[in-house]
């Protein structure tokens, strides 16, 4: 590492808000994007033989991979013609030091949770396809009947950030989640933290229509 | 099973589906299949994958799937005064690693793959030179084909992973499984292979220095068959750590 | 050193064929009367030291400049956020905690320390280690020029610039406030 890249980096640590906010000042973010710009995304499904359905997406630098076990339960006495679908994050050590070994985080509780509501609550998954037995060679996959995909923002010093990253994230004022189907759909919203007075749009209006055309930037890459 | 409020909650009770043609048609006296006895699953060894960790390793051999972070040396928290480093290693499987679910909670097996992975590094680390430290090393199974499998490859991306980390080796480690089925010697057993074995051996040494760190047995076979398992694992051990030593050079040079 | 090339752990360094044997620096181990390497890296020789080094976060060891952040405060001692290691950032949460003992805090009149007098919460501190300390924390020195606090924020909130080895200006309100000041680079 050069010396000044070391330096940079010591000043980072000491000093990440003000070293946050004179990038900010400059119109660039520390990754070298401009404001509204994304992470480049990679989706590679299937690789994973021991699951059903797998899924491993490459964020920037986040990883993440998502494996479907299917198994057979009785169902609920209320509900006998629906299944359960059964979705959990876990947070494990190995990702971030900031996550710590043991039973999972509030932070993986809450983010589990609302996997959880916007996979379910919408019933964008069938699953009835009559089958009883069985079968290796032939396999029928889930209809999907919709698929959300998420986009975050971040408010640091009233600039809106999109898709932040780990460094970002502890010094927004405001995080703003949106999911949005493949029609440009809501299907969920979360603001926590004050919006910003731009006097144009409002936050939460820039960061739906913005999630709506990256939604349809994406959309190839999502089988 | 207590209900975890931590998690999203499945049915009480639910089954893997039971496959029509299952059973595998191998008898002994038959050759192996889709390779020859001595010969190992191509690997792919990919240092610094995670930009978090201090340092970290992905290993693919064929199906089985592992990924390797090393944290630390962190202050040891909680513990006595010590001259010397400490080594963690925790282990775990994803839900979907094996044929079989498995439940989020740690078991009985993650920790004896972790005890054999921590066996396999610890002669390696100069922890002597690490006082009031400890080294964290997470491992997460990704897709299991053969636990035998899972501790030689997780024993190699770690200590890869603690190269990469910069953390003071006396030799990286390499480590290799052999089975004993029917009267021959199959290295590198996969899942469907270990069922067919009476008896594996996992060898783990670091072939710079011609020293050996740990051997683990399970299930029976005769003494020479251990010795003959040793020598054929310690000689695949060498052409595992020129693949190390290839990935560490490349990832060093970029 | 005539080898320039990149060694792996355990990997034998070949010794000059002229010239004294060098000294072990940090990266190499002697065994059985043979020197190997225990990082990747190429050695490199400075003097009579030859060493493999590599700019990776390491722990406190003696002798360490370190930086940190006052977390605590005592009449008998300023306990340290340690994030900074011999010029290395510590990634976030992997900080280290010292303790600078009020007889440690300067080089005279070492019993008329005032530790309130000396450092705030959330001052920047450079500091050596003297010791491995106990087993919670790691003993750190500012008993020399150079070291001390680096940055501290008044208590109107701006950061302030240091008049004297013992205080610091607030630049808005003019204040001065008492701390162990680190000598300007």
């Amino acid at each position: 590492m050069a010396d000044s890249a070391l330096k940079a980096s010591i000043f980072q640590r000491l000093h990440p808000r003000a070293y946050l906010e004179r990038f900010v000042a400059e119109s660039v973010r520390p990754d070298g994007r401009p404001f509204d710009a994304w992470r480049d995304v990679s989706v590679n499904v299937g690789s994973i033989s021991t699951a059903n359905g797998s899924a491993l997406v490459r964020l920037g630098e986040t990883t993440i991979v998502c494996g479907v076990k299917a198994e057979i339960a009785e169902p609920e006495l209320d509900a006998p013609d629906q299944g359960f679908l059964v979705p959990n994050i876990d947070l494990p050590a190995l990702c971030s030091p900031k996550f710590k070994p043991g039973p999972p985080s509030d932070e993986a509780q809450v983010l589990s949770d609302r996997l959880n509501e916007v996979l379910s609550s919408y019933q964008h998954i069938t699953s009835e396809n009559g089958l009883t037995t069985c079968s290796r060679t032939a396999s029928s996959p889930l209809q999907m009947l919709k698929t959300p995909v998420s986009f975050s923002f971040g408010v640091f010093d009233a600039t809106l950030l999109a898709d932040p990253t780990a460094f970002e994230e502890p010094l927004l004022d405001t995080t703003i989640s949106v999911v949005v189907d493949e029609n440009g759909d809501l299907v969920s919203v979360v603001q926590l933290g004050p919006g910003v007075d731009t006097g144009a749009a409002d936050t939460l209006s820039t960061c739906i229509s913005s999630a709506k055309t990256r939604r349809v930037v994406l959309g190839g890459q999502i089988p | 099973m207590a209900l975890d409020r931590r998690r999203i909650n499945g049915p009480e009770e639910s089954f893997p589906p039971i496959f029509d043609s299952d059973a595998l048609q191998w008898k002994v006296g038959d050759a192996r299949k889709d390779r020859s006895p001595a010969d190992i699953r191509p690997i792919f060894l990919q240092p610094g994958l995670i930009s978090q960790a201090n340092g970290s390793a992905y290993i693919e051999t064929a199906k089985t799937k592992i990924a390797c972070a090393v944290y630390g040396p962190r202050q040891s928290k909680n513990t006595a005064y010590s001259e010397m480093g400490r080594l963690n290693v925790e282990v775990k499987f994803t839900p979907f690693s094996c044929i079989r679910r498995r439940a989020p909670m740690r078991d009985a097996e993650d920790r004896s793959i972790a005890v054999a992975i921590h066996q396999a590094l610890v002669s390696s680390v100069r922890l002597e030179l690490l006082p009031k430290s400890t080294i964290d090393i997470f491992v997460t199974i990704i897709e299991s084909d053969g636990l035998d499998g899972c501790v030689a490859s997780g024993s190699v991306a770690a200590s890869t992973a603690l190269a990469d980390a910069g953390i003071e080796l006396l030799g990286l480690v390499t480590s290799c499984a052999a089975s004993v089925v029917g009267k021959e010697i199959w290295l590198d057993p996969t899942e469907e292979e270990g069922r067919l074995s009476k008896g594996t051996l996992v060898l783990s040494c670091m072939p710079a220095l011609k020293k050996v760190t740990s051997v683990w047995q399970t299930g029976e076979m005769k003494v020479a068959e251990a010795l003959g398992c040793m020598d054929a694992c310690q000689e695949k051990c060498t052409e595992i750590h020129s693949v190390v030593a290839q990935a560490l050079l490349e990832s060093a040079k970029i | 050193m005539s080898s320039s090339s990149y060694c792996l752990p355990g990997q034998p360094i070949p010794l000059p064929r002229n010239g004294p044997v060098p000294q072990l620096g940090g990266g190499i181990y002697v065994r059985d009367s043979e020197l190997r390497a225990s990082l990747v890296g190429i050695p490199q020789q400075e003097g009579p030291v030859l060493s493999i080094s590599r700019v990776r976060p390491r722990p406190p060891a003696i002798n360490s400049v370190v930086l940190g952040s006052v977390t605590r405060l005592s009449p008998l001692q300023a306990t340290l956020s340690i994030s900074v290691v011999d010029g290395v950032p510590l990634p976030a949460g992997e900080e280290f905690t010292g303790v600078i003992r009020s007889q440690d805090v300067r080089a005279t009149e070492k019993d008329r320390v005032k530790i309130g007098d000396s450092f705030r919460g959330g001052d920047v501190v450079r500091g050596v280690v003297i010791s491995l300390g106990d087993a919670r924390s790691y003993f750190v020195t500012t008993a020399r020029n150079d070291l001390g606090v680096v940055f501290a924020v008044s208590e109107a909130g701006k950061t302030m610039v240091p008049v004297s080895w013992q205080s610091m200006r607030c630049p808005e309100t003019g204040r001065l406030e008492k701390r162990k000041c680190a000598k300007p680079e």
